[in-house]
């Protein structure tokens, strides 16, 4: 089921193949050429590269303090943790669209409606081509933050606090005692969580298609809504297999570092 | 530990207003789901003047609610069953048997589990209209049976860790295989198959990529597509677009609130041994 379209796709992706009539020809290289230097099809790959460097860093970078606090000794904490988890059990769509109403341009979306109380002109937003991919950027590191802060929560919950103590009593600072010994006890986690923080952007696609459906112009078009497009709307089945192929290779090439970094992990202990 | 003392009081309330503002945009949602456009505009965060639960009505009977929450509860009902009788069965047969055959089909899955669908979908989709599985409930829970791949790396790792007495005893006892696995090993794997369905109920029934390229907008749609297909019928209605998505989102909002503890703490636990 998986191994055979596999297959297929690569042999696809030497053809011209439209998906419906049985003759095609093999064009050699051709489709890998035409997806490098079109800009058309080039431009979804970089996005999507480059919102998977930013996600996973951003949520790193916001979920590992968020665990530390909530992992603190407060009495609400447990309610903390289901508000900051929530987003991630509702879908991509729910959250793509909800986001809709609050950053829409029009003036009653919920930060224009704001705006325009307080006096400020109303903003383009969703509508603006430079600021809608950030917006998504946005509402995904939203999302995802909670879901990710209880994975460091995991790993933080094996620390023994007789270590952080003993740390505080030979005069470490709040700092060191996060940078040695917090930190290193997190790293299990961070390849887990930047894996799949890395992997689940890569795959992105509900999201922006409810946001903004690739617009406006092409400004937030991803890879898979890209291949849907080539493959399925305009039944360029060779192409897309073609760009399909290029974007296995590059979650081939992150799943492969991040088994062997795991195993590496692995025998460290 | 240390005592409360006043500074965490204080760290506690600034943390209640982060959980606050973190959570407006569902509560945009809801309080907006019940005004008037006027309304939204005079006061976007301000409680709504009345209540009134007509517009929700419509939303129920436009997306045709109840039917396709059927189909969502179907299919997901289905998939989460296959996930977990087919992942547990292969783990354990992983687990317990270490021969090539095994250590092939471990790599093999492995392969399976990194390749995303982007890259198989249009082969898939060919192969599917073959089948006929276009279209069809079952077409998209044999999809979705899949996910069984990630159930079988969390109940092997699972297995390993167990001892192996209480299947010894009862082999020497003269019980088969299927037996064995049904009656000891399987009530012993609890915790897993709690975190294994639990994921995968979450996963199956916010999928939209699958249903979406498998189902199409047919009458067949899960409930999340519904999502999908209403904001393309009731395009700029405000008024009923957002009680549509609140509608939508209930079954798995009273799901988490009813699993909470269940949901982060399996997260929790299950990724202390991946």
């Amino acid at each position: 089921m998986v191994i055979l379209p596999l297959i297929q796709t690569f042999r696809y992706s030497f053809t011209n193949y439209d998906g419906l009539s049985p003759e095609y020809d093999f064009v050699g290289l051709e489709n890998y050429r035409k997806t490098l230097n079109s800009e058309q099809l080039i431009e979804p790959f970089i996005r999507t590269l480059g919102f998977s460097l930013v996600v996973p860093l951003l949520v790193t970078v916001m979920a590992i303090p968020l665990a530390l606090v909530l992992n603190g000794r407060f009495k609400t904490r447990n309610f903390q943790r289901a508000s900051f988890f929530f987003p991630a059990v509702l879908s991509a769509l729910f959250l793509g669209y909800s986001w809709t109403f609050i950053l829409s341009s029009s003036k009653y979306g919920m930060i224009n409606a704001l705006l325009e109380k307080f006096g400020f002109g109303r903003q383009l937003l969703l509508a603006d081509s430079d600021l809608a991919m950030w917006l998504i950027v946005l509402v995904v590191v939203w999302s995802q933050v909670g879901w990710h802060a209880c994975l460091y929560l995991a790993n933080l919950q094996t620390i023994d606090p007789a270590l952080l103590e003993a740390a505080d009593i030979d005069g470490a600072s709040a700092f060191q005692r996060f940078r040695f010994i917090t930190l290193p006890h997190l790293t299990p986690a961070m390849t887990v969580s930047v894996a799949l923080l890395i992997i689940g952007s890569l795959k992105v696609f509900d999201l922006p298609i409810a946001m903004t459906e690739g617009g406006p112009g092409r400004s937030t078009i991803m890879m898979t809504q890209s291949i849907i497009i080539q493959g399925l709307s305009s039944s360029r089945v060779g192409l897309a297999s073609a760009m399909s192929f290029l974007f296995f290779l590059v979650i081939a090439v992150i799943t492969f570092t991040q088994v062997t970094l795991m195993s590496r992990q692995g025998d460290e202990n | 530990m240390r005592r409360y003392t006043a500074r965490t009081l204080v760290g506690e309330i600034t943390m209640l207003v982060v959980c606050g503002v973190f959570l407006i945009p569902i509560y945009f949602l809801v309080v907006s789901s019940f005004k008037t456009q006027p309304e939204i505009l005079r006061s976007p965060l301000g409680l709504p003047e009345s209540i009134d639960f007509a517009n929700y009505g419509e939303a129920l009977e436009g997306i045709n609610f109840f039917h396709h929450l059927w189909i969502s509860v179907y299919i997901t009902t289905i998939s989460v069953v296959l996930i977990v009788v087919f992942g547990s069965m292969a783990a354990y047969t992983i687990a317990r048997k270490t021969n090539r055959l095994t250590k092939f089909l471990r790599n093999y899955f492995l392969i399976g589990f990194m390749v995303p669908i982007q890259t198989t979908m249009l082969p898939l989709f060919i192969i599917m209209g073959d089948l006929n599985l276009l279209n069809t409930k079952k077409g998209l829970i044999f999809l979705h049976s899949a996910g069984a791949v990630f159930a079988l790396f969390l109940y092997t790792g699972f297995i390993r860790a167990m001892p192996r007495d209480l299947e010894e005893a009862a082999a020497v006892d003269g019980a088969g295989q299927f037996r064995i696995f049904w009656k000891i090993v399987f009530p012993l794997l609890k915790p897993v198959t709690a975190t294994v369905s639990i994921f995968n109920f979450v996963w199956v029934w916010n999928d939209f990529i699958l249903g979406f390229l498998f189902l199409g907008t047919t009458d067949n749609a899960t409930l999340t597509m519904q999502v999908y297909n209403g904001m393309g019928q009731f395009e700029n209605d405000w008024s009923i677009m957002i009680p549509m998505l609140i509608i939508t989102a209930l079954p798995i909002v009273i799901f988490f609130l009813v699993m909470q503890k269940r949901i982060i703490g399996g997260l929790i636990a299950g990724s202390l041994k991946g």
